[in-house]
């Protein structure tokens, strides 16, 4: 059997195995449930480093065998692997062991510690198995799955009403992306016989025309659900409801941005016009959400509205980049999209996993404290949970040379120049909101005095939380770099990423430098350090209010489902349940009746009584047979 | 890169399957025809133990529901072992006297009905052991009753004969009736007498269809393999398959037809409901697979744009009723009959992936269906209601029960990991491929409205905070292990649906390629497809006592 299959199963198959020891033997003992659960998040991470240090040659490779066939339909279990999934796994396997690791100081006293690791074991599974997966169907089998690990883990304190919502909400809006996203995909099985990833790509390559816009938007809309993007971005922030880990692990860093992998996985099953519209989606989800993210004093909830803006970047970075691919020449070419997003993807999982886990330091030392307005003066308290947030926040605003944001970033606004106006403007100004509520995040909890008590007797968390932090900050500078990745994906990430040439370099780096600076500037000067209010809700209360409205996706979903979909449902109820009752009553007491008058009228003795009451029940039979005719 | 990773470690397993079914030719059929008797001897044991102890009561339903359940799952193992690509195997014969009417005990499996075999032997023996513990009053008639009701099941699917197959469905069907009209919760006489009304009617229109079925295409015997080497005249078609439409359809409770299931379900004991939506159901949905489609095509091409909008009546319509419930069991009725509408769809695509996924959606839907209905019960006695709006917070005091009540919600909207999951699958890819393609956007639409209807359900029952104790705890062993066993089922085919899918995959191709030497009207070519594939006439056992 050749190794990388073995290592590739090896690593699909370690968390699963993990889960079912949790199950089976782990569910009174948290300890136990931990210790198994890090063990194989640890086993993923060491496997995929030796897959790339020592048994990956760096060459796409696949191997599959049959799962199910009836007739004409075959599906099959495979990998694929290729410079994309690696990259993915790289990501997956080692942010995703860091927050493993993390989890075990963040939910020490946790009553359900059990199912918090199972849960976090079967997440793995699930987005390992999108990874890795040769073809459409495989990643729809694994694409449900985290979203059911997604579930589990929002509900992990179903006790409380946010949680209890916010679970159901992130299933059912991402199940509604997941309909055009199962038509896509049978859509493009019906169109070439087959959905295995590099068949496809073979099939597409030998007739371009067989490509339709319906089916690259069908397709992407599993990328709303699943990235979060609009108008299907709102359960992403009701999600903070579940454990910060979760929100690090699950809706920062990996199994959202899994939409824009899938991107990356299909990249040639996308027209010009379907390009253009994903990535207008992408443009004004990214500006959308900044503007959103200025309202917000949930620590969590910032970093949740910058995380739907940055997947808008990464969306917007796959549409504008392969558009431009596509008007170039060279080899790679048509990977520039998904070279920029992929790449962007690869650094904001660094810089926002520690940015969440930092939060989640932040909310652990402040008893669960998550407002920002409540906090301040936490650079002093905890000050390798501050430095490191810090870094997470210089890393996110893009500073040129120092942060691997910047470097991703300006791959995006790159290709977004060259091939479109209005979505570069719109770009660049969220890169400049986005330095600037984040610079709001850290001046007002970070700096001044505390203001709480919560906030005043917070301390350092204990190593297994802050170590995390300290291994992302690193990442989360040095990311940029090509170095800082294994050898095997260096060729993928020096192909495929674009870079921009000369004076048009220079302007970028400019305009990084004044994006970035300016907006953090903007914030100090704005808010000041450790403020104890909104100034925005105070001094510019229109714009607040705007930010405030999150542009009424929220309210018009809540009208929808309270006010129509609920009373169209119950009075389709309504009307089965008439025909229940009226049958009801026709086939038993209408039954009875008939037989008590007729019976009554054979007693009268009169002839005239029974002929009357014959007629009479003879029209009650019929309309009993018409009626249940019309039931029939 | 070569996949060798096949599930090598079972082989030692299949060759001495294999072994033993080449040692005693006659041992297999022997057990198929045990599978529908011992039940029925364990009911009469019971009826002559009145006044004995409990414990042997309890000893001998056991016994009687558990036998049942191990041959399902010996014979589902050999016939996987002995590589019968869908064919008719374990065949038993047993003449009557009633020849000259066509009829005769005539039993045996092939890939279609191996999985509702299997199925049957499961839920049965789930619904068994849950009854056992169920502590009701008389238990012991309400055990005889359900082991008649067990064995008819058996019989339903084994049976090749199809007055046999007819008659084990009554067998299984009047015990229904008394079970709800005397175990049934509040307003049972009611619901009862509606059950008997509607379902008789329905098996009454069926009779009607399969009689005229026989005559009409002047088949040489009442049975399946005969009927399929018949043709039926064209002009007749129409009108037979009409009446078998609206028969099964009615036993499946397909919409308009459907009003019967829901109060039914709700109305009646968890192991009727578990047996009746779980496994007598399928009988019509069965019969229509097996005998409407492969006999009367045009017939089917008559009906099928009405069947269409029927379907989409029993997921979009009965989806939204679904929605709307606030009974926990009315909404699992609801949703059995919503879940229905994907199986008339597979039949409606008919093509090989449909049917076959019909099929896979019937075997996983049994199971799915019968594990909610044994945890509504559990829930409903341990609180003393099923209304969804009174319940909440279970999810702390009873963790196990939750676990599982989310691990039969996910299974039953379709989560992949679970057999369900298949079935849906490939009936939407059928779909797609059918005379009207864009019927495949209402059907997925299901997956949204079962999605909120079943998340729903787990957020008011078991989310929020309740400070009220329940009775009796989490849920107890003898609860635990039948839920155990249909997770399991559902598990094994959810992540191997090999396991099932080839020999199913086998029978269905087989039983087009039989349909497509009809169309042609070259006979040869029919009668040699059958000598071919569909069985070995040399292996049947036949009895003659």
């Amino acid at each position: 059997m050749d190794t990388v299959t073995n290592v590739l199963l090896f690593v699909l198959l370690t968390p699963l195995v993990a889960a079912t020891v949790i199950l089976l033997c782990g569910r009174q003992r948290g300890n136990l449930a931990a210790t198994v659960s890090v063990l194989a998040a640890a086993l993923v991470a060491l496997a995929s480093l030796h897959l790339f240090f020592r048994t990956w040659s760096g060459e796409a490779e696949s191997v599959s065998l049959q799962w199910l066939s009836l007739g004409e339909l075959e599906i099959r279990l495979g990998f694929y692997l290729n410079g994309v999934s690696a990259l993915m796994l790289f990501v997956v396997s080692f942010v995703g062991f860091w927050i493993h690791v993390f989890s075990l100081g963040y939910m020490k006293d946790d009553a359900a510690k059990a199912r918090f690791f199972g849960g976090l074991s079967i997440f793995m599974f699930s987005m390992l198995g999108i990874v890795v997966a040769e073809n459409l169907f495989m990643i729809f089998v694994f694409w449900e799955l985290v979203g059911f690990s997604s579930y589990m883990l929002i509900g992990h304190y179903f006790q409380q009403e946010d949680a209890r919502g916010a679970a159901k909400k992130a299933f059912i809006v991402n199940r509604v992306g997941d309909f055009g996203f199962l038509i896509g995909i049978i859509l493009v099985f019906w169109t070439f016989g087959t959905t295995s990833l590099p068949q496809l790509a073979e099939a597409v390559a030998g007739n371009p025309s067989a490509v339709t816009t319906l089916m690259g938007l069908l397709l992407f809309c599993g990328v709303l659900g699943k990235s979060a993007q609009m108008p299907l971005h709102v359960w992403l922030p009701d999600a903070m409801a579940g454990p910060t880990p979760v929100s690090a692990l699950i809706h920062a860093a990996t199994m959202v941005a899994a939409g824009v992998f899938f991107l990356g996985r299909t990249v040639f099953l996308y027209t010009p016009e379907a390009l253009e519209v994903i990535a207008w989606v992408g443009v004004v989800t990214a500006v959308s959400a900044a503007i959103w993210a200025f309202a917000q004093t949930d620590i969590k909830k910032i970093l949740a509205y910058s995380t739907l803006s940055q997947l808008g970047f990464m969306v917007a970075a796959f549409g504008l980049g392969t558009l431009f691919g596509l008007s170039q020449d060279g080899e790679h070419a048509l990977y520039y999209g998904v070279g920029a997003a992929m790449f962007h993807l690869t650094t904001h999982a660094f810089f926002k996993a520690l940015l969440f886990l930092g939060s989640g330091s932040v909310i652990h030392a402040c008893h669960h404290e998550q407002d920002i307005f409540k906090m301040g003066g936490l650079l002093r308290k905890m000050p390798i949970t501050g430095i490191t947030f810090a870094i997470g926040v210089i890393a996110i605003a893009g500073i040129p040379f120092v942060a691997a944001g910047f470097f991703s970033k300006d791959a995006i606004l790159y290709v977004a120049y060259e091939q479109a106006q209005i979505p570069f403007v719109l770009l660049a100004a969220t890169a400049v909101l986005t330095a600037a509520y984040m610079g709001r995040l850290f001046f007002i909890a970070f700096l001044g005095q505390p203001r709480s008590e919560n906030a005043e007797h917070a301390h350092e968390t204990p190593w297994v939380m802050w170590l995390p932090l300290v291994v992302l900050a690193v990442f989360s500078i040095g990311g940029g770099h090509l170095f800082f990745y294994p050898p095997t994906l260096q060729p993928t990430l020096a192909q495929i990423v674009p870079h921009p040439e000369g004076s048009l370099h220079n302007m970028l780096i400019i305009f990084s430098l004044i994006a970035s600076l300016g907006g953090l500037l903007f914030a100090l000067l704005f808010y000041g350090t450790g403020a104890k209010g909104d100034r925005l809700e105070r001094s510019l209360r229109p714009v607040w209010l705007l930010s405030r409205s999150l542009f009424g996706f929220d309210a018009l979903y809540s009208f929808y489902v309270k006010r129509i979909q609920q009373r169209l449902a119950d009075i389709v109820a309504f009307v089965d349940t008439l025909f229940i009752n009226g049958l009801a009553v026709r086939g038993t007491a209408g039954m009875a009746g008939l037989g008590g008058i007729v019976a009554r009228s054979l007693q009268t003795g009169s002839l005239h009584g029974y002929v009357w009451w014959f007629f009479a029940g003879l029209i009650l039979f019929w309309l009993y047979a018409v009626g249940a005719f019309l039931t029939f | 890169m070569n996949p060798s990773f096949q599930l090598a470690f079972l082989d030692p397993l299949s060759s001495t399957l294999r072994n033993i079914h080449e040692g005693a030719p006659s041992l297999n059929a022997g057990l198929l025809l045990a599978s529908i008797l011992v039940p029925l001897l364990a009911a009469l044991v019971l009826m002559a133990l009145s006044g004995r102890s409990p414990v042997l009561v309890r000893a001998v339903a056991r016994i009687g529901f558990a036998i049942p359940a191990l041959i399902a799952l010996w014979l589902t193992a050999s016939y996987l072992s002995l590589g019968l690509d869908g064919r008719y195997a374990f065949m038993l014969r047993q003449p009557l006297g009633l020849e000259f009417l066509g009829i005769e005990f005539f039993i045996g499996l092939n890939g279609i009905s191996l999985p509702l075999f299997l199925m049957a032997g499961i839920v049965g023996l789930a619904a068994g052991i849950y009854a056992i513990q169920s502590g009701v009053e008389k238990l012991r008639f309400y055990l005889v009753l359900l082991l008649i009701m067990h064995g008819g099941l058996m019989g339903v699917f084994s049976s090749i004969d199809i007055f046999f197959f007819y008659f084990f469905h009554e067998f299984a069907l009047i015990p229904t009736f008394i079970l709800i009209a005397f175990w049934g919760r509040a307003g049972r006489k009611t619901v009862a007498i509606e059950l008997t009304v509607y379902l008789t009617l329905g098996a009454m229109i069926t009779l009607a269809g399969l009689l005229s079925l026989y005559f009409l295409s002047g088949a040489e015997a009442f049975n399946m393999i005969a009927l399929r080497n018949a043709i039926m005249d064209s002009a007749w078609q129409g009108t037979v398959f009409g009446l078998l439409l609206v028969g099964f359809g009615i036993l499946v409770s397909l919409f308009p037809f459907h009003s019967w299931a829901p109060r039914g379900y709700a109305t009646a004991p968890a192991p009727a409901a578990m047996l009746h939506a779980g496994v007598l159901k399928k009988f019509g949905l069965y019969g229509l697979i097996q005998l409407a489609w492969p006999l009367l095509p045009t017939g089917a091409e008559l009906w099928s744009p009405l069947l269409l909008w029927l379907a989409f009546g029993n997921i979009v319509l009965i989806g939204l009723v679904t929605m709307a419930q606030r009974d926990l069991k009315l909404m699992l009725g609801n949703a059995s009959v919503m879940h229905m509408g994907y199986a008339f769809l597979g039949l409606y695509a008919y093509s090989v992936i449909g049917v076959g996924g019909a099929v896979l959606m019937l075997f996983a839907h049994g199971l799915s269906v019968a594990l909610l209905f044994l945890l509504a019960d559990s829930i409903e006695k341990r609180t003393g209601t099923a209304d969804m709006d009174e319940l909440g917070g279970l999810g702390k005091q009873a963790p196990v029960l939750m676990g599982f009540f989310v691990a039969a919600i996910m299974a039953s909207i379709g989560l992949p990991g679970f057999a369900n999951f298949w079935g849906e699958l490939s009936i939407f890819v059928a779909l797609f491929q059918s005379a009207t393609p864009w019927a495949i956007a209402p059907a997925v639409l299901g997956i949204v409205i079962s999605a909120i209807y079943g998340l729903r359900a787990v957020a008011s029952i078991f989310f929020g905070d309740s400070g009220e104790a329940i009775e009796g705890g989490d849920l107890t062993r003898c609860e635990k292990v039948p839920a155990i066993l249909l997770l399991a089922s559902l598990l094994i085919v959810g992540f191997w649906p090999k396991t099932l899918s080839d020999s199913l995959d086998a029978a269905v191709q087989e039983s087009f390629a039989v349909q497509a030497a009809h169309a042609e009207r070259s006979e040869v070519r029919a009668v040699e497809a059958l000598s071919q594939l569909r069985y070995d006439e040399e292996s049947i056992v036949k009895t003659n006592f």
